[in-house]
């Protein structure tokens, strides 16, 4: 991505960044700190100016979106991670023979090295489960895990192949 | 002679009374203040009764003359045009000219011939001697930085494609007008021969040349005698270097706006740039509102009627001849027709430097003549007339364009 820099003299800088296609985002900062900033569809369109802010705003607004405040992972699933293991929270499909097993028979943690932190069904939570807990369809479990080893559960559980990208 | 209190009262409030009027309507507030300075100044037109300024609440005087021609006030405004150009010079970027310079000399060379071409054509036509003509040439030929980039940023085009050569031609505009008011101050100030002439142009420039080496090799230096951490300090220190070196410089012959435009270019390569616009432009602000003011005082408009041919084609031709120097540029960076008669509009409003070689004219001619004052005279009523029509052509580029597809036949 190309970032333009251009002197605007008696005023101050001006920057221009590429934002995919012809489009433009040219931000002005002038030299009291405040900023303009416009968007520019295309080469021949004229410019419209988004906004003006303080330069004290702007600095948070920067660190906001540089991501100080809030970091998202960005996976298509929400994960929390811990070193290469993460929590995941899976649906049993009725589909699966796990429905109806309790979690001493289908003994997760042997199979797969998945380990069942916590159970939810419907509107309870049924926190370290232990092996004479059976299993229910519209389950969801919550596991910790590698990703491999999540995947391979998934399949146990009878997921659709709907590993969305 | 000691100047009433009032009198500085009257004329700073009259000042923010009228900035805040035509600042209101997206106007330029230059014109407003050299307005304000002649309803207020001696020369209102109102020649009746005496020429002191009225008494505050004198019964039945209908005068509106309350703020004389005072030597404070001309010291104010001579630091109005020490400041104006110090950070001309300080916002001048060696660098960008350098990186785009074949095609910034292009568009400069283009806007100085045609533009400057028309002065002078103007000034034979009217029957101008060589100096005079010199004069309206430039008044005519320099378009107002301060005008214009506030236009630019009201308007948006400053995000544009547009903006790359209208601001190219006003930097190679600055560097011109430096030089040249050099050169023209010593001629007009060196007296009547033309060894006279030489000798003073011999002088301004070798001071000029002393001044540009510490500009350029004294940059270390400056940046250790300013740094400090007051802000008030800070103040005093440039504004005294500045002062002290413009006024230096007149006394030798030398024009003081062209020296402190070499002070100004001392600091742009520091790293006090951005505080000095943040601490001393206010200042610059206020003295330019009374250069401006000043400007309006010593305006005799009862001339005007002398120069009203003068000032209409002046006024219809170098409208014109901006509008195709301004299209041209904006065919050689490439833009397209709509673009290009952007750059013409953008270039029109004439301003502050216009009125600054107006000011030389007034101090070489004594107040007196042609060049003392009938150019002064044609100086502000241009200014007037085309800070106000630059403006509006600015605001209403989008209708002048559909005007200009419309005759071409464009869809």
């Amino acid at each position: 991505m190309t970032v333009y820099e251009t002197d605007v003299p008696g005023v101050g800088k001006k920057f221009e960044l590429e934002t995919g296609g012809d489009e433009r985002l040219v931000v002005l900062i002038h030299h009291d700190g405040k900023r303009e900033v416009y968007r520019r569809p295309d080469p021949d369109a004229d410019s419209e100016k988004l906004f003006t802010v303080s330069g004290e705003t702007a600095r948070k607004l920067g660190s906001i979106l540089e991501g100080a405040y809030f970091q998202p992972v960005e996976t298509d699933e929400v994960q929390v991670p811990l070193g290469d293991a993460f929590i995941e929270w899976l649906d049993l499909e009725p589909s699966s023979e796990l429905a109806g097993q309790t979690l001493g028979e289908a003994d997760l943690r042997q199979e797969t090295g998945v380990s069942v932190l916590a159970v939810q069904r419907d509107s309870d939570t049924y926190p370290n489960p232990d092996s004479s807990f059976e299993l229910a369809a519209g389950d969801v479990l919550v596991t910790l895990g590698t990703s491999d080893e999540q995947d391979e559960l998934e399949t146990m559980l009878g997921e659709d192949d709907a590993s969305s990208e | 002679m000691a100047v009433a209190l009032y009198e500085l009262g009257i004329a700073i409030t009259a000042l923010a009374i009228a900035g805040s009027v035509v600042y209101r309507y997206g106007l330029s507030v230059i014109p407003a203040y050299i307005v304000i300075g002649i309803f207020v100044g001696p020369n209102f037109p109102t020649t009746v009764g005496d020429l002191s300024p009225v008494a505050l609440g004198a019964v039945g005087d209908v005068s509106l003359r309350l703020v004389s021609d005072s030597d404070l006030v001309a010291g104010l405004a001579e630091l109005g045009i020490v400041l104006l150009l110090f950070f001309l010079g300080l916002e001048f970027s060696v660098s960008q000219l350098l990186d785009d310079r074949r095609r910034i000399a292009t568009i400069g060379v283009i806007d100085l011939v045609v533009n400057f071409g028309i002065g002078l054509a103007l000034g034979f036509a009217f029957g101008f001697g060589p100096v005079e003509t010199l004069f309206l040439a430039g008044i005519v030929y320099i378009s107002s930085s301060a005008v214009i980039t506030k236009s630019l940023i009201d308007e948006g085009w400053v995000a544009n494609a547009e903006s790359g050569p209208i601001l190219g031609t006003l930097v190679f505009e600055d560097i011109f007008i430096a030089v040249y008011l050099a050169v023209l101050s010593a001629v007009a100030l060196g007296g009547g021969s033309l060894a006279d002439a030489a000798t003073s142009v011999g002088i301004a420039f070798a001071f000029l040349g002393v001044l540009f080496g510490a500009a350029w090799y004294g940059s270390g230096v400056v940046e250790r005698l300013f740094g400090t951490d007051s802000d008030e300090l800070f103040l005093l220190r440039v504004l005294g270097v500045t002062t002290l070196v413009a006024g230096v410089a007149l006394a030798m012959g030398v024009s003081e706006a062209v020296a402190a435009f070499f002070v100004g270019t001392a600091f742009s390569g520091t790293d006090h740039t951005e505080r000095i616009e943040h601490v001393i432009a206010p200042s610059r602000d206020f003295f330019a509102a009374v250069f401006f003011f000043s400007i309006g005082l010593t305006t005799d408009v009862t001339l005007l009627a002398d120069v009203a041919l003068l000032l209409a084609a002046a006024v219809v031709l170098t409208t014109a001849s901006k509008l195709l120097s301004g299209t041209v540029s904006g065919r050689v960076y490439d833009l397209d027709p709509r673009r290009s008669l952007r750059v013409g509009l953008g270039m029109v409003p004439r301003g502050e430097f216009s009125l600054i070689l107006a000011t030389l004219a007034a101090t070489a001619g004594g107040s007196a003549g042609t060049l003392g004052e009938v150019v002064p005279a044609f100086a502000v009523g241009y200014v007037l007339i085309m800070s106000i029509v630059g403006t509006l052509l600015i605001q209403n580029a989008s209708a002048i364009e559909g005007l200009r597809e419309r005759a071409v036949g464009e869809s």
